[in-house]
């Protein structure tokens, strides 16, 4: 105890009073922003690569502030490709990339188009890469397609659709119609085929890897356009009948119960067993 | 000068571009498909030229011009336990109420009206027991409702955002006002 002092303040309660102030200002300040907020572009920011979709879904993280600066980049989903740098930016670095601090994460609504056209198409290919041929990832299905899309199966099924019709010499019209309405209505009563059977599968995400597993069914298709050899076609249709047999596979297979695995699979095969008659079957 | 010409105009499309592109493509597909059949015996062509367009549209409607004119987006993402969930984004309050009026008027109605002309389109079809145009017009019909959906359910997540954001500041406000009062008393 001293005698004599004028009593300063006790060191506690200054920076007590510094607290409250300190509170009372931020409060005032942290308003507008906290909340998913993007505020329209300065001429200076650069361009953010996040993912996002048309047909196609992002894998944006979520936004909220609270997260935004927790969320870390490991991600589960490291697309196998070196080459394609945007959609690595977009799993988890997009966070980082750009923001300007804690109350305003990077975002997708002030992005040029430029870049959403870019990332669209990289994920097209990407997806397609996944599906299709071997890659390390395959093994776990559920994680492969995340980001599924549906402007790569719209292309194919076209494109197969547009390549029977050419190759046939009547009826081209039945032909593409025929095509891709057994490709589509085909697609959707597998996947609810899955789900009846009490499988997990989401459905535009099974809707997505039917569409590119006719990827191969297209190449052959197109082969069998340029020669009309008949035995050329039949083992180029069971080549590529094979290949998306087997790309649809592990996808299929993981979503249903093991005893009903053939159930699932079996109906696959048969609409591609079909697609590929039509193939060989036009001339 | 007439002091009448020196008053504030009114107030114009902010994104003429935007705009255009946004009715663009929709105009096109519905053009196309309905005149279509005036110039060309062959339905894979309708069919797919149509298609392109609405898909293009949508994607447009989707991406850009959702963004610009009305600052909302959403999409869908699968969680890290495979399940399907969707997600909105939207501007702050502030930037929300200094968008343009007439092109958030012309954003949702040229939306609507698409899709009321498909659907007339596909009850013609339908009477006329086309199956394959009304595969055209489902398709297209099914786009724009999609997109009306998404945008719709956005700028709900937005107000509510924006309701709970407000509670929340006046909460933290009101807290922060107490913990003075009591400290300093």
């Amino acid at each position: 105890m001293s005698q004599g002092d004028t009593v300063p303040l006790h060191p506690s309660s200054q920076s007590d009073i510094d607290e409250i102030e300190n509170l009372i200002n931020e409060s005032i300040q942290s308003g507008p922003g906290t909340v998913l907020a993007a505020r329209p572009p300065s001429p200076t920011r650069p361009s953010i690569p996040v993912s996002s979709s048309p047909f196609m879904q992002s894998n944006l993280p979520p936004l909220p502030p609270s997260s935004s600066a927790q969320k870390v980049t490991p991600v589960p989903v490291p697309p196998p490709l070196p080459v394609v740098s945007n959609s690595s930016n977009s799993q988890g670095g997009s966070q980082g990339i750009g923001a300007s601090g804690f109350g305003s994460p990077p975002n997708t609504l002030t992005e040029p188009v430029w870049d959403t056209v870019k990332r669209d198409l990289s994920r097209i290919v990407s997806n397609l890469k996944l599906v299709v041929f071997p890659n390390p990832y395959r093994e776990d299905p559920g994680k492969a397609l995340r980001d599924w899309d549906l402007w790569g199966p719209f292309f194919f099924i076209v494109f197969l659709g547009l390549t029977l019709s050419w190759s046939a010499s009547v009826k081209k019209s039945e032909v593409f119609a025929v095509a891709f309405a057994l490709l589509a209505a085909g697609a959707v009563i597998l996947t609810l085929n899955v789900l009846l059977l009490g499988g997990h599968i989401i459905f535009f995400q099974s809707l997505s890897l039917l569409g590119y597993c006719l990827f191969p069914l297209d190449v052959g298709a197109v082969i069998c356009m340029l020669k009309d050899n008949v035995i050329l076609k039949m083992v180029v249709v069971s080549v590529t009948l094979a290949w998306s047999s087997w790309a649809a596979y592990p996808f299929m297979s993981s979503a249903v119960n093991p005893r009903r695995k053939a159930l699932a699979l079996y109906p696959v095969f048969l609409m591609y067993v079909s697609v590929g008659f039509l193939i060989i079957a036009i001339n | 000068m007439d002091p009448n010409q020196i008053q504030a105009p009114i107030e114009n499309y902010a994104n003429p571009k935007t705009c255009l592109f946004h009715v663009l493509f929709k105009g096109a597909a519905l053009a196309f498909y309905i005149l279509s059949a005036l110039f060309f015996n062959s339905f894979v062509i309708i069919f797919v030229v149509t298609v392109l367009l609405a898909a293009l549209d949508f994607w447009v409607v989707k991406n850009v011009s959702g963004r610009i004119l009305v600052g909302l987006r959403w999409w869908n993402e699968i969680n890290d336990l495979g399940e399907s969930v969707w997600k909105f984004e939207s501007l702050d309050q502030e930037s929300l109420s200094r968008m343009n009026k007439k092109d958030s008027w012309l954003f949702w109605w040229t939306l609507y009206l698409a899709a009321a002309a498909w659907f007339i389109l596909g009850v013609f079809s339908l009477i006329r027991f086309q199956a394959d145009y009304l595969l055209v017009v489902g398709v297209c019909l099914s786009l724009n409702v999609a997109n009306i959906i998404g945008f719709t359910k956005c700028k709900k997540d937005a107000k509510k955002q924006f309701q709970q954001f407000a509670s929340q500041t006046i909460a933290s406000r009101f807290q922060s006002t107490v913990q003075s009062a009591f400290t300093l008393v």
